[in-house]
Order: C-alpha cells, then sequence, then structure tokens
C-alpha cells in the first residue's frame, strides 16, 4: 500500500510536467489544426535559458531566491514566447492555406533546426543547474516521500493551468481563440483578428512550454540538447489521450500518462514501461476514438 | 478507345542513374543504394499517407518486421536470404492486418498517434528480445549476402543494381496500382471520406488494404536492407526512421512516385553533401527542410491531376 | 516536368565534382570516426579534440617518417547506418587507419567495411565481447571487453561483502552486455549472493522515482548500475531525496566529472565505479602532457576516459608506421599483433594480443569522496 501511494505521487508530479508541456501542443493544435513538433523544443530552449540565467549571468548572487525565481520565469516565458511568435511566421503562417501534413514538416524541420542550435551555442555536454537554489528538504508523510522542489513544482503547474484555463473560458480573447478552433471563416465574419489569435496561442503555448523547460532544470538539475525530442513525444501522447485540441482534456491526460508509467514500472515491467503506455493509449482509443475528453467530431452530412 | 501514352521522364532518369555507378566510388555508390532504399520505403508509405491520406508515423514497425523475419529465418534456419523476400513481405503484412484491423476507425491525428503508439511497441518488443529471437539491443548479426544464380552480392556497386531494380519493380507495380480501381477508391477516401461511403466505397476495408499493401512491400525492403547491412538492431527502426519516411513522402510531393523519388534524394543525400560543415550539418538540414516546404507546400512534384477525356468517354459505344 | 529532370542532373554532377578529392603526396591519412552529432556528440567531440592535439604535436615534430599526418574526421552521428556511410567515406578518401568509434553496435556496423578495405580499425569505445571474437586482422580496440570489466566488478562486490544484488542497466548494447556476464558471474558465485532485481530503465529520461520506489521494495544490500552516467547521475540525485541509502555500484559508463555535477557531491559520496585508470593516476609523463596541453587548449581537462583512449589509439598506430617505415596494412596489423610490446599509453602499458584485444589489467575501482573527486581504490 505503501509503495502504491508512493508510486502514485511520483506519478502525479511526472504527469505535472507533462500536463504543462501538453498544454502547449494542445492549444496550437486546438487553432491551427498542426501538431506543432517544434514545441519539445521550445521546451529545451526554455531549460537553456533558465540556465543561462542562472550561471552565466548569475542571477540568484543580486538578488534573493524567490524574486530570482520569478525574474527568470518571466525571462524564459518572455524569450520563449518571442521564438514561439517567429516561429509562426516564418514557418507555419506560409503554409496556413498548405496541405496540412506540409506543416507538419516544417515543423520537423524547425525541431531538428532548434536541437541542433542549441548544440551549435551550448555544445553536446550535458550542463547542470546549480545545486541548492531551493532547500534540499524532502516531505515526508507516512512513510511517503516528496522533495520540496517537487511540490514547488506541482504548484506553480496547477496554478499556471488553472489561470489558462480561466484566460479561456472567462475572458473575451479566450473567447476569440475557441471561436477561431471551431471555424476560421466564421470567426473572421464575427470581426475576430484570425492573425492576431493565432500570434496570442503562438505566445502562450510556447511561454508555456519553456516555463515547463525551467521546471524540469530546476526538478531534476541535468539538461541536453536532445531532451524535447522524448517529453515532446510524451506530452503529445498526453494531449491525444484527454482529447487533442481540449485544455482540460491536456491536463487529465498528462497527469494520467504520468500515473500509467509509474504504475507500469511498478508492477509490470520498467524495460516494457513504455510499450505499456502505448498500449493502454490505444486501448482507450479504441474505445473512445477522441480521446477521454475529447467531443466528438461532428460528420458532414 | 485510344489513350495518348505519354512519355514519362522518370524512365530516362533510370537510364542515368543506372550508368552511373561505375563512374563513382563505393561511397557515393553506397550513399545511392541508401537513396534507393528509402524511396522504395517512401513509395510504399506514399500509397498509405499519400494516395490514401491516412496518417502514418510508424512505417518502421512494418519495416522491421520484414527485415527480423529475414534476419531470424536466415541466421537460425539458415534459408537463403531472397528466398525469404515474400516471407517477410507476406509476415509485415499479415501484421500490419492484425494491428491495424481494430484501429483502423480513428480518424487523423489520433491515428497517427497510434501509429507511433505501434512503431514504439514493435522497437521495445525488439529490444527487449521477446520471444528470445530478436538479440535484444545487440540485434541479429551475421546475416547472409544474397545470392542471384551463384553470384553473391557484396560489393555496393552489385548491391545497386540489386536495389535499384527492386525500386524499379516497385514503381511499376505502384504506378500499375495507381491507376486501377483499387488506386481510385484510395484517392476517393483522402478527397472526402464521406462522399466514398457514399459511393459505396466500403471505407474500412480499403483503408485497411492500403496499410497491409503498404506494410507488406516496406517489409520486403526490411528483407534487402538486412542483407545488405548484415547486421540489425532495433535502433535502426526507431520513431526517427518512420519520420524520415514521412518526410521523404511530403517534401517530394504526397501522391507522387516521382515526387517521392526526389523526396528520398534530398533527405537522404543532403546530409551527405552537408557532411564538410561537420556539426553544423543538422542544422542546415532542417532549415533546409523548412525553407522547401514554404518554397513548395505541396511539395517538390505534386501529383497530377486525374484528367479524363470526357469527348471519348462520350462518344463510347455502350451497345452490347 | 522536364525541370526536375535537371534537377536531379544537378545533383549528380555535384556526386562528380565531390570526388575530386585533394590527393597530397607526402602525407599519412588517419581517419577518426565519431559521433559529432547526436546523443553521443560530446564523446565524439572530444574524442576530435584530443586526436587535433596529438596531430599538431606530431607535426610539430616533422611528423612521422617525413610525412605530415593529415586527420580526416567523418561524423558516424552515434547510428550504426550513418557510421556504414562514415566508414565508406574514410575508405574512399584512403586512409590507412581509423580510430575510432564509440559504441559498439556502432562499430560492428563499421567493421566489415575496414576489414574488406585492409583498413586498420582501433576502436576506443567498443567493449562488446563479439567485436573481437571475429578475429578480423585489421581490428584492434584500446578499451578493454565487458567480460574482464564484469569479472572485475564481481570480485569488488566479493570483495565489499554484499549478498543480495540488483542489478539496473539500460538497454544499450554495452549496458546489457555487462549486466548479463555480471548476472551471469554472480549465479555462479559461492556463498549465498542472490540476484533479486534485474531490469532495465529507459535512457534519456529524468523522472526515475518509480523505479528506484521499486528496486528499494526489493530491498537489496547493493545496486549494479551498468549504464551510462547521466542516468547514474540521476539515480543517485532522486536516491538521496527518497533518503534511501543504498551502495551503487557503477560500470565504467559513469566515469565523467559530469556525474558528480549532475547528482550532486551529496548524493554522489559513496559511489564506486570501475574504470581504466583516470589521466590524472597515472604515473606516467605522457598522461601529464596530454592533460596540461589539453587544459590550455581548450580551457579543462578531458572529461571523457575514451577520448583519451582514442589518443591511445592515435599514438599507437603512430608509433606502428614509425617502427615498420610502413604504411602498409598488413605489416602494420602484424607489427600491432606480435611485436607492439609495452607501449607507454596514456591509460598504461598497451600491448594487443592475437584477436586485436587489449592485453593485461586495465579496470580499477573507484569511488566518489566528499569534495566530489574520484579516489582510486586500493
Amino acid at each position: 500500500m505503501e509503495n502504491f501511494l508512493q508510486q502514485l505521487l511520483n506519478g502525479l508530479s511526472l504527469g505535472g510536467i507533462y500536463a504543462l508541456i501538453a498544454l502547449g501542443y494542445t492549444m496550437v493544435y486546438g487553432v491551427l489544426k498542426l501538431i506543432n513538433f517544434a514545441h519539445g523544443d521550445l521546451f529545451t530552449i526554455g531549460a537553456y535559458v533558465g540556465f543561462t540565467l542562472l550561471v552565466s549571468v548569475g542571477i540568484t548572487d543580486s538578488v534573493d531566491p524567490m524574486a530570482a525565481l520569478i525574474i527568470m520565469g518571466a525571462t524564459v516565458m518572455l524569450f520563449v514566447a518571442t521564438l514561439g511568435v517567429g516561429l509562426e511566421r516564418a514557418a507555419y503562417r506560409p503554409l496556413r492555406h498548405s496541405p496540412r501534413l506540409s506543416a507538419v514538416v516544417s515543423a520537423l524541420g524547425a525541431s531538428i533546426f532548434f536541437q541542433n542550435a542549441v548544440m551549435l551555442i551550448y555544445g553536446a555536454r550535458f550542463h547542470v543547474y546549480p545545486q541548492g537554489l531551493f532547500t534540499k528538504s524532502t516531505l515526508s508523510l507516512f512513510g511517503l516521500y516528496l522533495p520540496l522542489v517537487k511540490v514547488f513544482v506541482l504548484m506553480v503547474s496547477l496554478v499556471v493551468m488553472t489561470l489558462l484555463y480561466f484566460f479561456i473560458q472567462k475572458t473575451l480573447t479566450g473567447a476569440a481563440i475557441r471561436a477561431v478552433a471551431i471555424d476560421h471563416n466564421a470567426a473572421r465574419l464575427v470581426g475576430i483578428n484570425v492573425d492576431k489569435v493565432v500570434t496570442i496561442v503562438f505566445v502562450v503555448g510556447p511561454a508555456l512550454g519553456g516555463l515547463a523547460g525551467l521546471m524540469v532544470g530546476l526538478l531534476y538539475g541535468q539538461i541536453t540538447f536532445t531532451m524535447g525530442w522524448l517529453y515532446g513525444l510524451k506530452a503529445f501522447t498526453a494531449a491525444i489521450l484527454g482529447g487533442i485540441g481540449n485544455i482540460p482534456g491536456a491536463m487529465l491526460g498528462g497527469i494520467i500518462l504520468g500515473i500509467i508509467e509509474s504504475m507500469a514500472s511498478a508492477y509490470l515491467s520498467i524495460a516494457w514501461k513504455d510499450a505499456v503506455t502505448f498500449v493502454v493509449l490505444i486501448l482507450i482509443l479504441t474505445i473512445r476514438p477522441t480521446g477521454i475528453l475529447g467531443e466528438r467530431i461532428a460528420e458532414k452530412v | 478507345m485510344k489513350r495518348p501514352v505519354s512519355f514519362n521522364p522518370l524512365w530516362v532518369f533510370f537510364i542515368v542513374i543506372f550508368a552511373l555507378p561505375p563512374l563513382l566510388d563505393p561511397y557515393w555508390v553506397d550513399v545511392l543504394n541508401n537513396v534507393g532504399l528509402y524511396a522504395i520505403l517512401g513509395i510504399s508509405l506514399n500509397l498509405i499517407v499519400g494516395h490514401t491520406g491516412l496518417f502514418n508515423l510508424g512505417h518502421a514497425a512494418f519495416y522491421a518486421i520484414g527485415a527480423y523475419t529475414s534476419a531470424i529465418l536466415n541466421t537460425k534456419y539458415h534459408m537463403p536470404i531472397l528466398s525469404i523476400l515474400p516471407l517477410s513481405g507476406f509476415t509485415a503484412g499479415l501484421f500490419a492486418f492484425m494491428v491495424m484491423r481494430p484501429i483502423i476507425h480513428l480518424r487523423g491525428d489520433y491515428l497517427c498517434i497510434v501509429t507511433i503508439g505501434v512503431g514504439e511497441i514493435v522497437r521495445i518488443a525488439l529490444v527487449n528480445n521477446i520471444f528470445g529471437i530478436t538479440g535484444g539491443s545487440n540485434g541479429i548479426f551475421g546475416i547472409a549476402r544474397p545470392e542471384l544464380f551463384g553470384y553473391v552480392i557484396r560489393s555496393p556497386h552489385q548491391f545497386f543494381y540489386l536495389i535499384w531494380i527492386f525500386l524499379i519493380i516497385t514503381v511499376v507495380v505502384f504506378k500499375r496500382l495507381e491507376h486501377s480501381r483499387v488506386g481510385r477508391a484510395f484517392n476517393c477516401i483522402r478527397d472526402d471520406e464521406i462522399a466514398a461511403q457514399g459511393c459505396g466505397i466500403n471505407v474500412a476495408s480499403y483503408k485497411l488494404t492500403a496499410f497491409v499493401i503498404g506494410a507488406t512491400w516496406a517489409g520486403m525492403t526490411g528483407n534487402i536492407f538486412a542483407t545488405k547491412m548484415t547486421i540489425i538492431s532495433p535502433e535502426s527502426f526507431s520513431f526517427w526512421e518512420s519520420v524520415i519516411m514521412f518526410t521523404i513522402v511530403i517534401l517530394g510531393g504526397a501522391g507522387s512516385i516521382e515526387g517521392t523519388i526526389i523526396g528520398a534524394f534530398l533527405i537522404i543525400g543532403l546530409p551527405e553533401i552537408f557532411r564538410d560543415l561537420s556539426s553544423a550539418r543538422m542544422l542546415v538540414f532542417g532549415l533546409a527542410m523548412v525553407i522547401m516546404m514554404i518554397l513548395r507546400p505541396r511539395g517538390l512534384i505534386p501529383p497530377k491531376l486525374r484528367s479524363y477525356n470526357v469527348r471519348s468517354i462520350l462518344e463510347r459505344d455502350y451497345s452490347v | 516536368m522536364k525541370r526536375w529532370i535537371v534537377g536531379v542532373l544537378a545533383f549528380c554532377s555535384g556526386l562528380f565534382f565531390s570526388l575530386v578529392v585533394a590527393n597530397g603526396a607526402n602525407e599519412v591519412k588517419i581517419g577518426l570516426m565519431g559521433p559529432m552529432t547526436g546523443k553521443w556528440a560530446s564523446e565524439g567531440q572530444e574524442m576530435k579534440q584530443v586526436l587535433d592535439l596529438l596531430v599538431e604535436d606530431v607535426n610539430a615534430k616533422g611528423g612521422v617518417n617525413g610525412m605530415k599526418v593529415n586527420l580526416v574526421v567523418e561524423d558516424d552521428g552515434g547510428d550504426p547506418r550513418t557510421a556504414a556511410l562514415a566508414a565508406q567515406k574514410l575508405v574512399t578518401q584512403k586512409v590507412i587507419a581509423v580510430i575510432g568509434t564509440y559504441g559498439s553496435a556502432v562499430t560492428e556496423a563499421s567493421q566489415g567495411i575496414f576489414n574488406e578495405a585492409k583498413v586498420i580499425q582501433i576502436a576506443n569505445g567498443s567493449t562488446a565481447i563479439r567485436l573481437t571474437e571475429k578475429k578480423l586482422p585489421y581490428f584492434f580496440r584500446t578499451c578493454p571487453r565487458d567480460d574482464e570489466q564484469a569479472k572485475v566488478a564481481v570480485q569488488t562486490i566479493r570483495k565489499l561483502g554484499f549478498k543480495n544484488i540488483a542489478i539496473l542497466h539500460d538497454n544499450t548494447t554495452y549496458a546489457k552486455g555487462l549486466a548479463e556476464e555480471a548476472k551471469g558471474l554472480l549465479e555462479k558465485e559461492a556463498g549465498g549472493v542472490k540476484i533479486v532485481f534485474f531490469d532495465a530503465l529507459t535512457p534519456g529520461e529524468q523522472d526515475y522515482t518509480a523505479i528506484l520506489t521499486k528496486l528499494k521494495s526489493a530491498s537489496p544490500d547493493m545496486v549494479f548500475f551498468t549504464g551510462y552516467y547521466p542516468e547514474a547521475g540521476l539515480l543517485l540525485k532522486q536516491k538521496k531525496e527518497m533518503k534511501w541509502d543504498v551502495p551503487f555500484i557503477g560500470g565504467d559508463a559513469t566515469n565523467n566529472p559530469d556525474l558528480v555535477k549532475i547528482a550532486g557531491k551529496e548524493a554522489a559520496v559513496g559511489f564506486y565505479f570501475l574504470s581504466a585508470p583516470l589521466p590524472k593516476d597515472l604515473p606516467s609523463g605522457e598522461a601529464k602532457t596530454l592533460l596540461e596541453a589539453f587544459s590550455k587548449k581548450y580551457g579543462n581537462p578531458p572529461n571523457s576516459i575514451y577520448a583519451v583512449l582514442a589518443g591511445d589509439g592515435f599514438r599507437v598506430i603512430i608509433k606502428a608506421i614509425e617502427t615498420t617505415k610502413s604504411t602498409d596494412p598488413d605489416k602494420l596489423a602484424d607489427y600491432l599483433h606480435k611485436e607492439l610490446k609495452d607501449f607507454p599509453g596514456f591509460t598504461g602499458s598497451i600491448a594487443f594480443d592475437e584477436k586485436g584485444d587489449r592485453v593485461g589489467e586495465v579496470y580499477r575501482v573507484y569511488k566518489v569522496d566528499e569534495k566530489g573527486q574520484f579516489i582510486l581504490q586500493p
């Protein structure tokens, strides 16, 4: 039982990260119907920008840790959001009216470009976040362990997701995003500037991805230029699992994916863990073809 | 009815290519060999992605099944490698049928993640030495060289002719398929699934057919890959491999065989040409992918629209 | 339609032009095949740095037998197929010998090509047993074999008196080979040594808490991890966060100063690993000179022992060319197999047996101390 709860906790904290990355996928997909394969690499860039701020700029020397964190979070989000907007302008906008799969290839190209750019700028070696930024204490409750950093990261993810949810559901901009997601032309008819909405999405999605990168850096300490690929694939899986294009779905999908992974390692086999995850995904999709929270696509009549 | 036979520059291209190897060193011939292999894989995937409009990012799984079938039968039972060619295709096709049958109704990106999943499950199974026959991450080594009429194919130059003749056969077969009733049904499903259903096309069964044919062909290519490398390991069938095949199809022009061949030249050839850029070569390659897509959004050689000579149809004599 | 014919013709003529390779008469071409891109790029790039340094040094001293050394570098991307192409490319550039590469599966894909072309290959980071069991006449390696490493691992486990052993690998050719080899030896071991856990993690991930929780419930006295240093560092760090202090032993792929950086000093302390001796623990003047020169040129000492082993491979082949006064592959291979004895390499004295394996005990046991230094165990 203790083991089970500990594994549940492990899965939950991993799932929080997946969910945060999955949000970026799902938002972009919602409005453009494009799988942004470069999203994982924007996540990597977030982690590296955080590293630069900590190590080269030495941000913690001048301000106290909490303020430093906020500044770092803001800078990383701003930087990655700028890249995201640039990416959309350069690589996706020219292809908006082309066959969908062409944009997917453009996204793959951008992913290769970003990954190798990071390698050329920072070198191929692993980089390590300085230790001891946070207190290293671990919460232990009834024999379960949860490092404080994880609690912190999980809380930040939750807050960000809640904010995003209210932004999409309750604000006018959010309504515009939802409208564009349903139909570009109809949205244009009611006076929504579609290009602007797409730009907003490419600010928010990549910013969240960059933030997730920073979190992973703080949480696990070790970053490398290829890390975005694996996280990207996992987050994409999470987004599909929850129903792509659906924001609560991405959160739910991320958490469920994290839990499936830790349970599969615990009770089946570690080596087969990822295979088990995909089997579960396929089973869920055979029962619910559009993911857990995905709406049934209206069929043309 | 007489149909004007149009001259296809593809054949000129093949003649030029076949004259090349004696002038090239083994390295560039080997690059051409890889281009040829990927062109075949691309054409087989093109049937699924380009013609039928199914988002398949797990083609490497079928390729792997073919390669491993050949490797196991050859190293364990010493069957001549080329004689296993049809069998490797069959196994891959059967696998595609069994796996895709329950999930063929999934749409667009949901199908995409499932194919990624199938690819990953196959790779993980190979790494974990499933049934104790795949050799785990070491893979299988010591696969025999092919023998044709007592003549052993060994050097890159000799392999060139094996691979490119197989490519020509592939082109002929898939061209015929493209223009057949089945091919038209595939395109109909791609363009409008509901209309296809309305025309009485059994959508699920045709989609499955596309997968099975594509997988069979990828399986046979796996056989040639296995004998060319003489060692195969799960790393050669990763998700990245499926991504490359997919990129070849889209970049070349989804639905076009000529385009797929050009796509293979670019995706496999460019990184080799950029070799001198050393560690920046993949950066340039990624950038080139984006630029090419923007310049030619429908691919380098988009498929020609099907055209029919209305007059000849109208004037056709329907009397019995 | 015609446009693309032109395109293909342009491509083909591009092939022709790239054939025109400058052919210097008075030079010796030595190849380096290594992962300059891809997941092991840090290893490959450091291999190149070490060899660049050594080539400069040789050429500054007037070259070998009056001929300048020209280093031809090809990227294998850490991928078997790219390696096969890189090998073809090196062969067509008429190199005499090739140093590299890192990763057994990658090396294996290139072995046949070099052997058919009679090019000497000296691998630096390929420890799988079967590579030399094929008895290829032109294949050598400066790194030791997995079976030797497994033997040393089992000796260490015996010496430290552990009974319930957990073995964790990462499903790569090298790590799985070592894990299985060690498992086989441990099962034969007398005195109630039990293997309580045997499984593989997925390299490249960052959260290993699920695996550690499972490991912990198997309650081993010791965990033998045969994978690479990034994962080892994370395992140590997360183990510490779980407040679980079981000793860890690592294989030689965990030997990298970045391990301590990733894990943090507090978490890394007490970690044992097996490795060829570190350059700093070598009394030989060669190693010291190399370290100084390397730090001077690149700002930090080499991280990877495999880069240093690549340097050993290079010096061995230069020695062979010098002594035999020839670049004939058969003569060179013959010299390396039979005559080369006690060559003072960076990593100890070097000689090869008839299979091309390095002769002699190479492995040492290291332990991480409080300062994060690697301390040679007696």
